[in-house]
């Protein structure tokens, strides 16, 4: 954990030393369950994965957790990662998704944007109403694209309609099209909050220097070019970054639709995890992917979180 | 270099009336001030000029060319927002050229009238730092330099001074008064503060609650106010208006202020009921003058001093210069008003007799 | 700025033609809960897009009632998994709330935990499948598998960085002069906290703990792999249902789907304003 030096707020010149040492008191007691709590899941349980990590460790073993130091294999389990191809497949395909969804999602929203940052009759109802999707439990939003993409379901009877013959496409059963379902699935859910984040930045963008570029004879598209993106910049960064490390995490919404399939198409690295914890019990192997991942993260979170620290 | 013509222009918001009715020329390279307190409807008059708002009534005409749904970007409108409105993620270059670039100007065109107009306004030295960390002066020198270096026909500033320290208003008010000079631009200058309308503007439009109360040069509305308002607005300390009765005796007409006494001889062609106005500076402190008030406070400051007058039911001020002997508080001062110097309103309506 | 009739007819045909693509899923789910058996059955050939006579039939299913053209046995309802969903979310908010609040607080006034808003970011930003060997392992050994209580626990550190991120950028905004006055009257710090501070952040605390709400009840993963049986969450109870041998159950997965989905939109959208904030950590308000 890194320590960061925290503005002194508050520094009553005038307080007695007996406030001082209250007000210390108080500090300390009202940080202290927090502190705790990440602790509790943060140092306790790292030290842990990086313990089994390096042994053979799996639940099955009847070994208790603490002494798999008998099943030590060192590095082993590294090397595996290496060259475990399911794992960089994994780790591709997460990148695939995100290269796929992140700018849709982010050409989705700002296009919303533009239509929703001045006022205009119906805007708050129909503000409400896009953000619906982003609110519904990832879980049950792929159970709905599960019911969609059946080959009975709406989404074969809309190209029926439309081709006039009847069209019987296995959407979920062919790895390439399940790709595309559980990535359209993502892009559902989450372009409402693009749009709400590059929303709110443009909002913020001075109206008074859009209308001096205005009354200088600038165009819609190169106000929004040389006033509106630039200094929406930092926000658009923002919202990238969240959605790329919320990519990281995607889950539910995979694993519901697909579970993962058919065979690894639509495997990302947290299915990958899940799948390797719960069907191959190799948790010393698990452990060991985790701590890559969270490595290859931490780094990219930094230079998220100090660029959202400048802004 | 247009004449504006405003006619019967007006402007609504719901029930709320912002301009009523305006009738307005400003000629050609004019510089003229649209002053008033808050909500006078200056800033809603200034906006339809510039195209932000669409009047509700009535016409304003470019040179004889209604404007009427004519977009902003085609009405060779420069504007200099209150606050400025620089694009401070650009340099002061990049601002500059912001307008040229977006009319599409030449590369070599540009860079010849942007350097032009950074050495008129001394931003030459400046040129390509950052617009974000610069001082006041050089913001609204900008400002300025951003708008005039498309050449609009119109020049309009909204308040450019409000944001600015007192004595720094000074020195940017005659900056702006020469700059007009060199750009011979029609100008139109809101403010609230009459010192800036009277000290820049070649024309001054008084208005309040969405009226114009009167149009003149910045000596007629100080000298010949046509109302009550503009009266007091106008000036600082504003016009003294007493109430009292003209009344003709032996002497001729006078006025009679009750307990202030009964002033000079005045011109004045109707009888009744008037407000007695003078300006504090044109008091004349006279042992033997027919007024006398008593002095509530006095104030220095520095070469001039102001008393604080009331009698029963009046209250006045006088500005002396310092070397003049002022009686002290409390004491009762005996001046007089010259003849010249007396406007008289109508106690009813407050407009110049 | 006036903007022209044709912008206008394109904004809302822009609008309606998004919102007719963001709102299929959701109404499909909507019409398959109300679909009798026959309907939802359908392979695809005699396909009805909106229910031709709704029923309440799935719903009454998922609460152990079966219906005459539904005859399975389920081996427990969705009454208890509701329940486990309502427990555990809700006793992880109190848990992230009250953390987050008193340490945003600690933080905000008297400078204490400068550690805790960079951890708790990068609590947040990993994905809890890299951190949950261990945890499973503390989880089994402290036997908080499978409990509401166990759930709650973790959902209430999960959950902890947005509370007390959205708390501090309350605090953080909230004028200090009224705690101040409340201190020169005499009051002791912590009185000025609960007496003062807590009953005029009441519309942030309940934003928050909305917010937190939501994302609590929204979890899946955590909840898969920390329950088995006796507490598991709608979610995980939903996708049990197509594992039985009877196939998918799609009107009772939809009726349970939108059971769940229900809560969180409205609340939400009673939140929206607040949205922004805590999402991106306070990095914008609006």
């Amino acid at each position: 954990m890194t320590d960061m030096t925290s503005p002194m707020p508050h520094a009553r010149t005038d307080a007695p030393d007996a406030e001082g040492r209250e007000e210390r008191r108080l500090g300390f007691w009202l940080t202290l369950p927090a502190q705790l709590l990440v602790l509790f899941i943060a140092l306790f349980p790292i030290l842990m994965q990086i313990y089994i990590s390096l042994t053979d460790w799996s639940p099955l073993d009847g070994i208790p957790w603490y002494r798999a130091y008998e099943l030590w294999i060192g590095l082993l389990n590294y090397a595996d990662l290496a060259g475990d191809p399911r794992f960089w497949s994994a780790l591709w395909r997460t990148g695939l998704v995100m290269a796929i969804c992140v700018p849709v999602q982010v050409l989705l929203g700002l296009g919303l944007a533009i239509l929703f940052v001045d006022d205009f009759r119906g805007k708050r109802v129909l503000y409400s109403t896009i953000l619906v999707p982003m609110m519904v439990v990832p879980a049950v939003a792929g159970y709905m694209f599960f019911m969609l993409f059946q080959s009975g379901g709406p989404i074969n009877d809309l190209l029926s309609m439309i081709s006039g013959q009847r069209v019987t496409i296995a959407w979920l059963s062919d790895p390439d099209l399940a790709l595309f379902a559980v990535i359209v699935s993502d892009i559902w859910q989450w372009t409402p909050l693009m749009f709400l984040i590059l929303l709110a930045g443009m909002v913020s963008v001075p109206q008074d220097q859009q209308m001096a570029a205005v009354l200088l004879g600038a165009s819609w598209g190169r106000r929004f070019r040389t006033i509106v993106l630039p200094r929406m910049k930092t926000i658009i960064i923002i919202a990238v970054a969240i959605r790329v490390i919320e990519n990281f995490k995607v889950f539910d919404n995979f694993y519901i639709m697909t579970g993962g399939g058919p065979g690894v198409a639509t495997e990302t690295i947290s299915i990958y995890i899940y799948k390797v914890t719960q069907q191959e019990l190799i948790w010393g192997y698990v452990a060991a992917i985790a701590l890559a991942i969270l490595i290859v993260l931490s780094v990219v979170s930094m230079l998220a979180i100090r660029k959202m620290r400048k802004a | 270099m247009t004449e504006i013509v405003m006619e019967n222009l007006g402007k609504d918001f719901g029930d709320f009336t912002a301009l009523a009715g305006m009738n307005l020329t400003i000629g050609d390279g004019e510089f003229v001030a649209l002053l008033g307190p808050s909500g006078c409807g200056k800033s809603t008059t200034m906006n339809m000029i510039a195209g932000m708002l669409d009047p509700s009534h009535g016409e304003i005409r470019f040179d004889g060319r209604p404007m009427n749904g004519v977009p902003m970007a085609r009405r060779g409108v420069g504007f200099v927002f209150q606050n400025y409105a620089i694009f401070t993620h650009m340099s002061v270059r990049e601002n500059l050229a912001y307008g040229l670039r977006a009319q599409g100007v030449g590369r070599s065109e540009i860079t010849r009238r942007v350097a032009e107009i950074a050495e008129l306004l001394q931003l030459t030295p400046m040129l390509d730092r950052r617009a974000a960390g610069l001082s006041v002066n050089i913001l609204q020198r900008l400002a300025i330099g951003r708008s005039a270096v498309v050449e609009p026909a119109i020049f309009l500033l909204d308040e450019p001074l409000s944001n600015v320290d007192a004595a720094f208003r000074a020195v940017m008010r005659s900056e702006l008064k020469s700059l007009q000079r060199q750009f011979r631009q029609t100008m139109v200058y809101v403010t609230h503060d009459q010192l800036e309308a009277m000290t820049m503007a070649d024309r001054i439009a008084v208005m309040d609650h969405g009226r114009l109360l009167q149009v003149g040069t910045p000596l007629e509305v100080y000298n010949h106010p046509a109302d009550t308002f503009v009266a007091r607005f106008i000036g600082a300390p504003g016009m003294n208006l007493l109430s009292g009765q003209v009344v003709s005796s032996d002497s001729g007409t006078q006025v009679d202020l009750g307990a202030a006494g009964r002033s000079g001889p005045v011109m004045a062609a109707q009888g009744g009921d008037v407000l007695f106005g003078f300006r504090p500076e044109e008091v004349q402190p006279d042992p033997a003058g027919p007024l006398a008030m008593q002095v509530s406070m006095v104030e220095r400051i520095g070469a001039r001093t102001i008393l604080h007058l009331v009698t029963q039911g009046h209250e006045a001020k006088a500005v002396l210069d310092s070397e003049t002997p002022t009686p002290g508080q409390g004491e009762v001062f005996r001046f007089s008003i010259p003849a010249a110097s007396v406007r008289l309103f109508d106690a009813k309506t407050e407009r110049a007799l | 700025m006036q903007r022209s009739l044709s912008f206008e007819i394109f904004r809302y045909t822009a609008i309606a033609l998004f919102l007719a693509l963001s709102l299929i899923p959701t109404a499909w789910m909507l019409s398959m809960a109300f679909k009798p058996i026959a309907e939802w059955q359908s392979s695809g050939v005699d396909l009805t897009w909106w229910p031709n006579n709704p029923t309440l039939d799935n719903f009454r299913f998922i609460f152990g009632h079966s219906s005459s053209d539904l005859i399975v046995a389920l081996d427990r309802t969705a009454g208890r998994p509701i329940l486990a969903s309502l427990l555990s979310a809700s006793f992880g908010t109190a848990i992230a709330m009250t953390a987050g609040t008193a340490a945003a607080y600690g933080l905000s006034r008297f400078g204490f935990g400068g550690n805790l808003p960079l951890a708790l970011i990068q609590l947040r930003l990993f994905p809890p499948m890299a951190v949950m060997i261990p945890v499973m392992i503390m989880w089994a050994f402290l036997g908080l598998i499978d409990t509401w209580w166990g759930l709650a626990l973790i959902y209430g550190i999960v959950t902890l960085p947005f509370a007390f991120w959205l708390m501090k950028t309350f605090f953080d905004d909230m004028p200090r002069e009224i705690e101040d006055a409340a201190l020169v009257e005499g009051c002791s710090r912590w009185r000025v906290f609960l007496r003062v501070t807590l009953p005029m952040m009441r519309p942030a605390l309940a934003s928050s703990a909305l917010f937190v709400f939501i994302l609590n009840w929204s979890d899946y993963l955590i909840a898969l792999l920390l329950t088995t049986r006796d507490w598991v969450t709608i979610p995980v109870y939903m996708a049990s249902l197509s594992s039985s041998m009877t196939g998918q159950l799609y009107g009772a997965k939809a009726a349970l789907g939108l059971i769940a989905a229900v809560p969180p939109v409205i609340m939400g959208i009673a939140i929206q304003k607040q949205l922004v904030r805590g999402l991106t950590f306070g990095a914008l308000k609006e």
